[in-house]
């Protein structure tokens, strides 16, 4: 070992965390998990990560099924014109046609 | 039968292993870190987590490979949370005083900084070897590495090191 390494030996030598550290690190134990910070508690690894895909996914749907909802809406109101525009049209028909007859008479 | 009754059974003592290994892993993480308070908070993590998998902990000399495995896994993923590698710049590091005496204070200093200024994986290497006298194979059974690897990065910065001190006027006596 050169001196180099003696060196880096003499440098690297352990050291004592705080005096009360394994008093600290015991009471920790002691609480419920719920009361604990939770820093570094866990690995991080997220339960549930949702693909940035699937959420584009999601909302492309969510867009076009709106857009054909709205379609839809937009011909039911169209087919109700119409329906409305002949209802009338047949009244005035009829309005006419008794009209007709009246001056036949 | 909990975990810790069954550690308890085999003789493993939480308390104790607290005791027994409190500074091997305070050190390991403030030697990563090279910030006190953040060394703390990793070690008692550190500690909660042995708490927990005390089921897995066959004797207590497998609680020592352990906690130096979790620890090191634990430092690195602090110093990447953090995106502070290193927090001293190599370039920053003060040029050490020519050695006049073995065992300077400056100098270990100045090591221990060098040190922080690697990257994970020969970080991580160089605090094993120095800090826990730890061989290469051991090194590559706790890192999970392969031996050579490890040995590589032993030398490459052992190599470092030298040139950076040497190019300051430090060299041997």
């Amino acid at each position: 070992m050169d001196w180099l390494e003696q060196e880096l030996k003499q440098a690297m030598a352990r050291k004592d965390p705080s005096p009360d550290f394994a008093v600290r690190v015991e009471a920790r134990v002691r609480q419920k998990p719920s009361e604990r910070p939770t820093v570094l508690e866990m690995p991080r690894r997220r339960v549930f990560v949702m693909p940035r895909w699937v959420a584009a996914a999601a909302a492309v749907v969510v867009i076009a099924g709106s857009a054909e909802g709205y379609r839809w809406h937009r011909g039911l109101e169209a087919k109700r014109q119409v329906m409305e525009a002949m209802r009338l049209t047949s009244e005035k028909l009829n309005h006419i046609q008794a009209r007709v007859n009246e001056a036949r008479k | 039968m909990t975990g810790i009754a069954i550690a308890e059974t085999a003789g493993i003592e939480f308390g104790q292993l607290v005791r027994e290994h409190q500074s091997m892993v305070f050190s390991l993480a403030w030697h990563f870190l090279h910030d006190r308070e953040s060394a703390e908070e990793v070690a008692q993590e550190v500690f909660l987590s042995l708490h927990k998998h005390l089921g897995e902990i066959q004797t207590p000399s497998h609680a020592g490979f352990w906690l130096k495995r979790v620890t090191v896994q634990r430092s690195i993923d602090e110093a990447r949370k953090r995106q502070r590698r290193p927090k001293i710049a190599l370039e920053s590091v003060p040029e050490p005083a020519a050695r006049s005496a073995p065992r300077d204070p400056l100098l270990s200093e100045v090591l221990r900084r060098l040190i922080a200024t690697l990257a994970e994986a020969p970080r991580s290497v160089m605090i094993l070897r120095y800090q826990e006298d730890l061989d290469p194979s051991e090194i590559a059974e706790v890192l999970d590495m392969p031996v050579g690897t490890v040995k590589s990065h032993l030398q490459r910065s052992l190599a470092l090191l030298r040139e950076k001190l040497e190019r300051r006027g430090v060299g041997e006596y």
